[in-house]
């Protein structure tokens, strides 16, 4: 075990670890106020327990407290407080998500034209204020307490989130199971995982990176400990993607090789009483992700959801003849060490995703058309060098890999029915290409946020300039 | 000539032929109109796209001015590329998205054409990556080459600086339009007809600005294939 990290005080909390609370408030706010809104921000982190929110931060807890309360600003935010190094920012974070549209995949259903309020005005979103909490009346309290006095804020915005049992999202699988894992940094669960540990230099400003001789530039007086978000609203079309598998299904039930893809009789390793329809469509949804909706990784275990050995979730690699297939959502996001074209970026786009879900869950005895997905945080220490790389080169394109190249991530891809593929892989010949994916995640908005240290916060609350 | 046009459209139309109308025209006119008209350099590489097509074989056209414009200069930058030219090519070979690079001298710049696939950005940071300090030797040879040295301790502003110096490409729709002047220039001698305002007014602005640009997205034999899938089919590995 590596030293404990010193400067875990300075850091917002949730970056290196995350808090695993089942509710969650995103405030989005629009500075009003330039010097009312730095006093709020010194206010934040004053160690008074009569008035707006302390920042939580990463210093380890002896009790786990019922709310957790951190910020995030956008360029447009820092402007709004006349930070002076605001020029020293990456060109992405001053640019801002909506004008990296193309190159995150944000078009056509998902651009920005469409986004509704607040982000339909990405100038006017200046600091996005999150609050983490066991129960909805906390987030109430939290909320109220930190705007009370209005502190040079305006709201524009408020999205609730709440985690599903069992770490469940909408399309019905388990996740938030891979994260990078720091050194330094207290792993209470310690999962078994066949990953590098991630240099701090992963999610943090100053640190090394995962590129070795090679450091993100740090900005004056704020950089340091700081981290980027990604923040996006992911709306899912859950009845698109149930309707989506059935067709699938029927489509591989006439298959001629369909028998590679599953061996008769074998539906009950799927589960139990299934048709071989409803197998297959199993089957399929493992593809496309990567992993059972229980989790298990296909690398491990590629015919059953049920090993008769206990496996690691994410004890695995992508070597050899691994049948996790090439273009599945979690070898895309993340081809852990396995073979790729870009041979030095194996694990240097890695993110740490800090994800909930919004909106009830599906029901497909009940159908119904309300939005539901993902507020997802997509952290790291280089937007470019991580979120944006990953999202434009490998989900979207399929650089990564000759096989996959030219089709898009077949859960989260910017996917057109008419050109998207998608293959699933047999144990033997060629894989059984499937067609006609729609997109079934669609961006609502979002913004790239910075996360300042505390001695950041500290610095923007004192400026008088 | 038809029927009907009289002695000013005549006169008019003859100006672009006239030398002294040339002179002023580039010298005078151009100049102030640019100064009343202003038009930023428009940034450099592909435009973004959704397109997996658009996305793999792009070019990069990198124009590097010599600090040293003289013959000294241009051997020193020779002698640059050549000193390092393995480590530069095996790093291209290890970012694995690379098909083609090559360094030309042209005039007093050093300039580094390559085709691509995918994002700009990530070419390059993994480029700097993977061979650390070498290609500062040729960025030390180059006008304010110095702001972003050492490369590797500077990634985001050494991405900006090469962004910055590479060609803009001029869409291929306003290439057609560009051609078509190319195309007059080149029968010039046969229909004698240099008429300048048939060349649109803002490409003129914009070549002002942009003094040198890429036209269009150029040819290619293999279209929509990247430099992996070309090397998986060939089996070279990848």
């Amino acid at each position: 075990m590596s030293a404990p990290f010193k400067e875990a005080a300075d850091v917002q909390g949730n970056i290196l670890r995350g808090y695993r609370k089942p509710h969650v408030r995103h405030l989005v706010l629009e500075v009003t106020d330039c010097n009312a809104a730095r006093r709020w921000l010194a206010a934040c982190i004053s160690g008074r327990s009569d008035g707006v929110p302390q920042i939580t931060t990463e210093a380890p807890w002896t009790t786990k407290p019922h709310t957790c309360f951190n910020i995030g600003l956008t360029s447009e935010g820092l402007r709004a407080l006349r930070a002076p190094s605001l020029d020293e920012f990456p060109r992405e974070f001053i640019e801002g998500m909506s004008a990296r549209a193309k190159k995150i995949g944000d078009t056509g259903p998902s651009a920005p034209e469409t986004w509704p309020a607040p982000f339909n005005e990405p100038k006017r979103v200046h600091l996005i204020a999150t609050i983490y909490a066991d129960a909805i009346a906390q987030l109430d309290s939290v909320q109220h307490h930190a705007l009370a006095d209005g502190g040079g804020l305006r709201l524009l915005g408020a999205f609730d989130g709440q985690s599903f049992p069992h770490d469940l999202v909408h399309f019905g699988y388990r996740d938030n199971i891979s994260q990078p894992r720091f050194e330094g940094i207290h792993d209470p669960k310690g999962y078994e995982d066949a990953q590098p540990m991630a240099p701090l230099g992963t999610v943090l400003l100053g640190y090394e990176t995962n590129f070795e001789g090679l450091m993100w530039h740090v900005p004056k007086d704020v950089g340091h400990n700081g981290s980027f978000n990604a923040f996006r609203v992911l709306a899912q079309d859950v009845a698109g993607f149930d309707a989506y598998l059935d067709t699938a299904a029927t489509e591989l039930l006439g298959h001629p090789n369909v028998d590679d893809l599953l061996l008769p009789g074998a539906e009950a390793t799927i589960g139990h009483g299934l048709s071989r329809h409803a197998a297959l469509r199993e089957v399929v949804a493992a593809n496309m992700c990567g992993r059972w909706r229980n989790g298990v990784p296909l690398a491990l275990s590629p015919d059953t959801d049920k090993p008769p050995h206990k496996v690691a979730l994410n004890n695995f690699d992508f070597v050899g003849d691994s049948r996790c297939p090439y273009g599945s959502h979690i070898r895309r996001s993340n081809p852990r060490g396995g073979q790729i074209v870009q041979r030095v970026a194996n694990h240097s786009r890695r993110i740490v995703r800090r994800g909930m879900p919004y909106g009830p869950a599906y029901d497909p005895a009940k159908p119904d058309t309300k939005e539901r997905g993902l507020l997802g945080s997509f952290l790291g220490a280089n937007l470019g060098a991580q979120f944006e790389a990953m999202s434009c080169d490998w989900l979207n394109l399929g650089l990564h890999d000759p096989r996959v190249t030219g089709s898009n991530d077949p859960l989260v891809g910017a996917n057109e029915p008419e050109t998207s593929w998608f293959d699933l892989p047999l144990k033997s010949g060629p894989p059984i290409r499937l067609r006609g994916l729609p997109r079934f995640v669609r961006t609502r908005g979002g913004a790239y946020t910075f996360l300042p240290s505390i001695s950041a916060i500290r610095y923007l609350g004192a400026l008088t300039n | 000539m038809p029927s009907g046009v009289g002695w000013f459209e005549g006169f008019v139309d003859g100006l672009p032929n006239n030398r002294v109308f040339k002179f002023v025209a580039s010298r005078i006119l151009v100049p102030y109109w640019a100064w009343r008209t202003p038009v930023k350099p428009l940034e450099g590489g592909p435009p973004p796209s959704m397109q997996p097509g658009d996305n793999v074989q792009c070019m990069m056209n990198l124009i590097m001015p010599l600090k040293d414009k003289s013959p000294i200069g241009r051997a020193l930058a020779a002698l640059a590329v050549a000193q390092n030219k393995d480590e530069i090519f095996a790093g291209l070979d290890n970012v694995g998205t690379v098909h083609f690079a090559r360094f030309v001298i042209v005039d007093n710049n050093i300039c580094m054409f390559s085709v691509y696939d995918g994002d700009f950005t990530n070419y390059i940071r993994d480029f700097v990556a993977t061979i650390g300090s070498v290609f500062n030797n040729v960025v030390a040879l180059v006008e304010k080459g110095e702001t972003v040295m050492p490369c590797e301790q500077n990634v985001e502003a050494f991405i900006e600086w090469v962004h910055e110096r590479d060609m803009y490409q001029v869409p291929d729709l306003a290439t057609d339009l560009f051609k078509d002047q190319e195309a007059m220039n080149g029968s010039k001698a046969a229909s004698g007809n240099d008429d300048l305002r048939q060349l649109p007014p803002r490409l003129i602005l914009q070549l002002n600005a942009n003094p040198n640009v890429s036209l269009g997205s150029g040819y290619r034999a293999y279209p929509g294939y990247s430099a992996a899938q070309v090397r998986h089919k060939l089996g070279l590995g990848w």
